[in-house]
């Protein structure tokens, strides 16, 4: 076994090489900067963990981390079990268009984040926007309705929507593409209904995939950061679209504290590893 | 163990060998270091404007210019400043990249020092003293100023006159509110006022700003020191609350910048807007149907006899600090900069006016423009030049922005709610002002800029 780990070993090297070179070198950096407090282009003075210390002690980054966990949970609450429907949906056998469904539920996630950041905040203006549009010609709304100003992570939350909703309905329908027949046969055959065969043959046959599709969610919610800077410019109004990844940049790329950016960025990374462990540590309880 | 060839199919030796040739070519390309005398600029007309006056010069040869988005040109500077990339000796930019550049102590700063050249020239006392405002740190100065950006109001003159509003009658403010609210009425019976007086929103940071200025506030001192808790910017905000969300608001949300608000524009919903002068060009351009319905007027003062103007906006050119041409790189930014026919060149292109008082006399500047009903709308900036408010640079001009801005979103909310008392208000602004301050101030103490300002 030892003599087999040998060999392999020159052959692992060169990703070895390349993981130390862009990885793990880029974090001992900026670990080093973290505990460093950094003022202009040429000033960096040692601060040990004031910076965490001063993190922790922010209340505009704690007002960022709730924006930033609402953004979350309600993104994954929205996306997941609409994903799983128009899955379900894209499943019947005699669906019409079904490459037209496709693409179209394709489409805005390959426009991408800053695209739908610039086309949110003309369709969500107040007044000429086409959702107050709409709303106000169905159901005599305000034309002024201030989403962007007022409701910014409910704006976020549906922009989101829109861009990935169709990219994870379409990966769980590949994952419903291994559920058994038989099984879904035999469910029938029992005379179970469809939402019961839904909820005990089909979910627990796709649930590792169900679960890649949360976490892939929850990551990129928490890492939410083109979305609000196109839309809000920023935090938006009184800050109330402020997420975690706007306030790093702000304070590193706008004040050049790149020192105090970095400590948030760790205190975001430990979040994240403690999300993805108990993500893991809940499926493996489940599988079980 | 499978074969190489079995591994290496078509498509995979083809990837492969454009991994290579393309790391290849990365790791033997020429350096593509900036030519010394290479100009950086952020704005599509001004490098237009360049290549114009350098090719007329036939001077092709000695300057390169280079246009760059302004993302793209602050990342390349700060990465030079940060990093010792390349950068190019002469840079252009505007006054809150300036700030970030100008942040940390003073002889850190990556730009030359042009105040000793400004002054052995005479150029300090020719010079709108008030447009080195953003480029003077302490008694340094980082770049020769290319306007003066005084702001006008606008005004549909075509919709004032149906409705029987003087604009000669506007001295002030308050002159304004009330001859403009006899357009407020709801002429079509749509159940909704057709014309509201001003184009002003929550989201309006610039036009939020200027106002502060005009009014005799503003954001920080001559030190960079933050000065929030002023009344004058409480005073400011209690009125802007009230134009949002009094009793009668006179404000449209409508940005000169989106469709929306353009559109609310040229519907004659927001009937004024604030107009600096590199916004006419802007307007010109994008909202050609106003043509011949609106003229500027000079701002309504915040007290009688008081300023009729603010600014917006700002752009300077720097010399890299490290670059060895200093002497011919401060020759190419005087001509590009402050001769005559840049001047000219400036005003024709851009509608900007030169910074340089003794160009002011150019009759160029008495041209009509039929845009705004043939008003000689040079010479009204020109007129208020003098009166534009001194601005100081700060890396935390946005952050106190913020903090002004959730000031006056927390008084609209409280107007909303139903306290309209513009004496309670004033108390409630002046509060806010002062926990804003406070913030700032522990923001600046914490990042080490505070203990810098006391040093300079």
């Amino acid at each position: 076994m030892r003599q087999r780990a040998s060999a392999m070993l020159p052959l692992a090297l060169p990703m070895i090489a390349i993981i130390a070179l862009f990885a793990a070198y880029p974090l001992a950096i900026s670990l080093g900067l973290a505990t460093q407090r950094t003022f202009g282009t040429r000033v960096a003075t040692d601060v040990g963990p004031q910076n965490f210390l001063d993190a922790l002690a922010d209340p505009l980054l704690r007002k960022a981390a709730w924006n930033t966990a609402l953004f979350t949970i309600f993104s994954v609450l929205v996306q997941v079990p609409i994903a799983l429907a128009v899955a379900l949906l894209l499943e019947r056998p005699r669906l019409w268009a079904r490459g037209l469904i496709r693409l179209a539920l394709l489409l805005p996630h390959m426009v991408g984040l800053a695209y739908a950041g610039v086309f949110g905040a003309v369709a969500f203006e107040k007044r000429t926007g086409m959702v107050n549009r709409a709303l106000h010609a169905t159901f005599n709304t305000d034309l002024d309705l201030a989403w962007l100003e007022n409701a910014p992570i409910t704006t976020m939350v549906i922009i989101s929507a829109w861009l990935y909703i169709g990219l994870n309905a379409l990966i769980l329908r590949a994952a419903m593409g291994d559920v058994d027949p038989a099984r879904l046969g035999a469910a029938t055959l029992d005379g179970a209904s469809p939402l019961s065969r839904l909820r005990h043959v089909t979910i627990p046959a796709i649930r590792p995939v169900l679960g890649l599709v949360v976490l892939l969610s929850v990551v990129g919610s928490v890492q939410a950061f083109e979305l609000p800077y196109v839309l809000l410019q920023g935090g938006g109004v009184e800050n109330r679209g402020l997420t975690v990844v706007t306030y790093l940049y702000q304070q590193g790329f706008e004040i050049g504290d790149l020192g105090y950016a970095s400590a948030i960025g760790w205190l975001l990374s430990l979040v994240m590893l403690a999300l993805i462990a108990t993500t893991a540590l809940l499926s493996r309880r489940s599988d079980a | 163990m499978p074969a190489l060839g079995q591994t290496l199919t078509p498509v995979g030796v083809t990837i492969l060998a454009i991994a290579l040739a393309s790391g290849l070519w990365l790791f033997i390309r020429p350096d593509r270091t900036p030519a010394s005398h290479e100009l950086w600029t952020f704005a599509e007309g001004h490098a237009e404007m360049y290549e114009q006056l350098v090719e007329r010069w036939e001077i092709e040869n000695d300057l390169g210019i280079t246009l760059l988005s302004m993302a793209a040109l602050e990342r390349r500077m700060m990465g030079g400043f940060l990093s010792d990339a390349p950068l190019a000796g002469l840079i252009e930019i505007e006054r809150r990249m300036a700030a970030r550049a100008f942040a940390g102590p003073v002889e850190a700063i990556g730009f030359t020092d042009l105040a000793p050249r400004l002054e052995a020239e005479g150029l300090l006392e020719s010079i709108n003293p008030a447009s080195f405002g953003p480029w003077r740190v302490g008694n340094k100065i980082f770049g020769i100023p290319h306007d003066v950006h005084p702001v006008m109001l606008s005004y549909r003159a075509d919709i004032c006159e149906q409705y029987g509003v003087d604009i000669g009658a506007i001295e002030t403010w308050d002159d304004f509110e009330r001859e403009m609210r006899k357009v407020m009425i709801d002429q079509n019976a749509d159940g909704e006022i057709d014309h509201y007086p001003i184009a002003f929103g929550l989201t309006h940071r610039d036009q939020l700003e200027l106002l502060l200025l005009q009014a005799g506030g503003g954001l920080f001192d001559a030190n960079a020191k933050p000065m929030l808790d002023s009344d004058a910017n409480a005073g400011t905000l209690v009125r802007l609350s009230r134009w949002i969300a009094g009793e009668e608001p006179i404000a449209a949300d409508a940005a000169w910048d989106t469709a929306g608000g353009q559109s609310q524009l040229i519907s004659g919903r927001a009937l004024c807007s604030f107009v600096p002068d590199w916004q006419c060009q802007v307007w010109r351009n994008k909202m050609p149907q106003l043509a011949g319905k609106v003229r500027l007027l000079p701002l309504p003062a915040w007290e009688p006899g008081a300023r009729r103007t603010s600014v917006w906006g700002g752009t300077m050119l720097a010399i890299a600090k490290g670059n060895p041409h200093q002497d011919e790189l401060w020759a190419l930014a005087k001509r590009l900069y402050l001769s005559p026919e840049s001047a000219r060149a400036l005003y024709e292109e851009s509608g900007i006016i030169s910074p340089i008082a003794d160009r002011w006399d150019d009759p160029i500047y008495d041209t009509p423009d039929p845009y705004f009903m043939g008003q000689t709308k040079g010479r009204d900036y020109i007129d208020l030049a003098n009166q534009i408010p001194a601005r100081h640079p700060s890396v935390f001009n946005e952050e106190a922005l913020d903090l002004l801005s959730t000031a006056l979103s927390t008084l609209v909310r409280e107007r909303r709610a139903g306290e309209q008392n513009d004496a309670n208000l004033a108390q409630r602004a002046a509060a806010l002002l002062q926990q804003a301050q406070t913030t700032l101030k522990s923001r600046m103490q914490r990042q080490g800029s505070w203990r810098d300002l006391e040093a300079r």
